[in-house]
């Protein structure tokens, strides 16, 4: 490469400089935290043994929770599908079509679940038909792109030769490029199913069904024994729903064999499961929409409140963005520096299998939970504001970011870490000279990707009181104060897109 | 003629001429080599051929359909009619043998059949068929990224041949075979321009393959045609057109 670098330091020092700034403008206190430490320590105490009693009470929101999650990744992953060859620029598409395509996935992409659920409730009403749209619209965004990006890079020489012989390039695409790129598109749509059951779980808190209401309604009446009893459930949901997704993706990728049978079998009862999910998700409730209410959204898209939009002072939009971004920032950090002792500890490969056992499951322990919950239980010790925000944020990503980097340490090459042994360098040198400089580029791609989400999550902490541009936006939605909600939309858009831009630099950079 | 170019031109980015007015024509049945160095407009002209591309001038036509100004369903009615063999294959690497050799089939389906897959009893047999046509009898469910260069272009051809084309092309067919296995391939080509009567119009950079195969030898240079005649022309006069001299 002929572009320059800059030099290593200069690049650690503006890190560690944006990462001060943001903790200060975030209020981040930890004395603070430690102080009223006692708060979390009763709350958990409080968890505990959970209210086995509630069992009985969960079971049916929970199920309607795996329900959302399961119908809206099949349904957006099709629809993505169906798509994604439209969107490729290798292909034959209309160039218009395919510029208007990404524009709209792009926007879809902006917005948080819990967004779009409230969006949803405005147009199907309260219950999980909204929460299943969300999950939909959200899955579709994400795995167009993904599916979009696969396909770019795929070859397109027998595509080509198809099409010289005249077919019509729809059918060109599927038999000659989706079988190149159908197990990643399998396991991205599995990945999706599994952060799917935990966004869906925190989706009942704007109205839109599953178990997020009554998990919402227990920690305001601060019944933590049954708080716990719900934690427990979701727990065990996430671990269902992760094994089973392993085993899937195993099959898919071909490191697991399986016969042409088993196969069939396989893909019948996952039909089966899809199809009871849909049908029994239950009507849309209508009463609620109107074509007034689809009017009035679109008209506070088109026509925001710009007043707001410029306003520069606290409390102004760009103020609010700014802060969301600094708690994703800051949370970020915090949470990918904690991940890297817990995902060292999780690994098979470096650690003694019960310890492994035992830091991969407090991982997907901490990844169980809805980050809202976390939002409310730190608020209790934190009160609200931006530093609540960062420590959600942070517990967030230490689950996410955790599993990334254990994936990654478990498929890294361990050659050099055997030669260091061999030479008698003690465990902590080998993974600081061995592991550390191999697994660099994955960790810095996992924390990026991650820094990109966290700015949507952050986005909604605002419902819980934890700072940010969620509860403006949200108090607007909810006040059918469009404008409002049009200019704050338009802000997290353009945010996004910068955060994106800014992104794809960085990762050019860093494989560079 | 069967196959008539008058003064085709293909022009890149408006300023690298790949074709500049090539005219020549093919009878029915012949096997015609295009040779010339690289650059010389050979691909361009495969591609002209094969609809994947347009000319800007002049006039390309087949069996009496005009291929240059044809779009949309006309442009796919007269791709229908040919087969085209690759020099990297462009074959679907992960399914097997026979999956790519029914993909031919695919223009002449309807949408829902076509995105499942089932391409019924018939069009089994007859690319079960033409794979033992080419030689590969057994290897109908290997899945093709676990074949030999010479297994994966058999494929091809046999994938072209699913369309019982009247014009074969072939974009330099064994540039990335070795010499024995280029052979095998060419005599397979051979053999099907006897028994099956087709037009075959072949790009070549090996001059040794192109003379020993073909009835007739086309050589461009720079885009413009430089030579037009028999296949056992002399070295001096070969030589000449890739130094980019016309021939006497």
């Amino acid at each position: 490469m002929s572009r320059r670098r800059l030099p290593r330091w200069a690049i650690v020092l503006a890190g560690l400089a944006l990462f001060f700034l943001a903790a200060r403008f975030t209020g981040c206190d930890l004395a603070l935290l430690w102080e009223r430490r006692g708060h979390l320590t009763d709350i958990l105490g409080q968890m505990f043994p959970p209210d086995w009693k509630f069992l009985p009470r969960v079971l049916s929101p929970l199920w309607a929770t795996v329900q959302m999650s399961v119908t809206g990744t099949v349904l957006g992953s099709l629809f993505a599908l169906a798509l994604a060859p439209l969107c490729a620029a290798n292909l034959s598409a209309p160039p218009a079509l395919r510029v208007l395509l990404r524009a709209l996935v792009q926007l879809a992409r902006t917005f948080p679940a819990l967004i779009l659920a409230l969006a949803a409730t405005f147009l199907f009403g309260i219950g999980p038909f909204a929460g299943t749209a969300a999950i939909t619209v959200y899955t579709f965004a994400i795995m167009t792109r993904l599916t979009c990006d696969d396909a770019q890079s795929a070859s397109t020489a027998a595509y080509r030769a198809l099409l010289a012989m005249g077919t019509p390039p729809y059918r060109a695409f599927f038999r000659a490029v989706f079988p190149g790129v159908a197990s990643t598109y399998l396991t991205n749509a599995l990945y999706l199913l599994e952060t799917n059951v935990r966004h869906s779980a925190i989706l009942g808190y704007v109205g839109a069904g599953g178990v997020g209401l009554l998990l919402n309604e227990k920690i305001s009446w601060r019944e933590y024994s049954r708080v716990g009893m719900i934690l427990l459930g979701l727990f065990l949901a996430v671990c269902l729903i992760e094994s089973l997704s392993a085993w899937l993706t195993g099959l898919v990728t071909g490191r697991r064999r399986s016969s042409p049978a088993l196969r069939r079998i396989i893909v019948v009862a996952l039909a089966a499961l899809f199809l009871f999910c849909t049908a029994t998700v239950g009507a849309p409730d209508f009463s609620r929409a109107s074509l007034r209410t689809v009017r009035a959204m679109l008209a506070g898209l088109v026509r925001p409140d710009w007043a707001f939009f410029f306003q520069t002072d606290a409390g102004g939009l760009g103020w609010l963005l700014l802060e969301t971004v600094c708690i994703a920032l800051a949370g970020t950090a915090i949470g990918a520096v904690i991940s890297l002792p817990l995902a060292i500890l999780g690994s098979g490969r470096i650690m003694p299998r019960p310890v492994a056992l035992l830091g991969r499951t407090v991982c997907m322990a901490i990844r169980s939970v809805p980050f809202l919950v976390y939002g409310l239980i730190f608020i209790r010790a934190t009160g609200p504001g931006a530093f609540t925000g960062v420590l959600t944020v942070a517990l967030c990503s230490v689950g996410l970011l955790s599993k990334r980097f254990i994936q990654a340490i478990d498929t890294v090459d361990l050659r050099a870490e055997l030669a260091l042994a061999a030479m008698g360098a003690t465990r902590l040198a080998r993974i600081r000279h061995a592991l550390l400089p191999q697994l660099a580029p994955a960790f810095g791609a996992a924390v990026l990707y991650r820094f990109d989400v966290n700015i949507r999550d952050a986005s909604v902490l605002g419902l819980v009181g934890a700072g940010g541009i969620g509860a403006p936006l949200v108090f607007a939605m909810n006040h059918y104060n469009w404008p409002t909600a049009g200019a704050i939309c338009i802000g997290l858009v353009v945010l996004v897109w910068l955060i994106d831009l800014l992104s794809a630099r960085l990762q050019g950079g860093a494989k560079a | 003629m069967y196959l008539e170019l008058n003064g085709v031109s293909k022009t890149y980015n408006g300023r690298v001429h790949a074709l500049d007015g090539v005219s020549f024509a093919v009878e029915r049945g012949q096997f015609v080599s295009v040779i010339g160095p690289s650059g010389a407009g050979k691909t361009t002209l495969v591609r002209l051929l094969n609809g994947s591309e347009r000319c800007d001038a002049g006039q390309i036509v087949l069996d009496g359909a005009h291929l240059e100004n044809a779009r949309g369903g006309a442009l796919r009615a007269i791709q229908k009619r040919l087969g085209t063999i690759y020099q990297d294959f462009a074959l679907v690497e992960n399914v097997s043998a026979l999956q790519n050799v029914l993909n031919a089939a695919l223009p002449d389906m309807g949408a829902l059949p076509a995105l499942a897959g089932s391409f019924g009893r018939q069009r089994r047999q007859q690319a079960l068929g033409l794979l033992e046509r080419v030689g590969l009898a057994g290897k109908a469910d290997e899945p093709v990224r676990e074949l030999s260069g010479g297994q994966k272009q058999r494929v091809a051809i046999a994938r072209a041949l699913m369309r019982s084309p009247a014009l074969l092309l072939a974009d330099e067919p064994v540039a990335s075979l070795d010499p024995v296995t280029g052979r095998q391939i060419l005599e397979l080509m051979k053999d099907i321009q006897r028994t099956e009567g087709v037009t075959v119009l072949m790009n070549s950079h090996n001059l040794d393959f192109a003379r020993q195969f073909s009835d007739r030898l086309i050589g461009l240079n720079g885009g413009r045609l430089v030579y037009d005649g028999p296949a056992d022309a002399d070295e001096d006069t070969l030589a000449a057109v890739y130094a980019g001299k016309a021939a006497p």
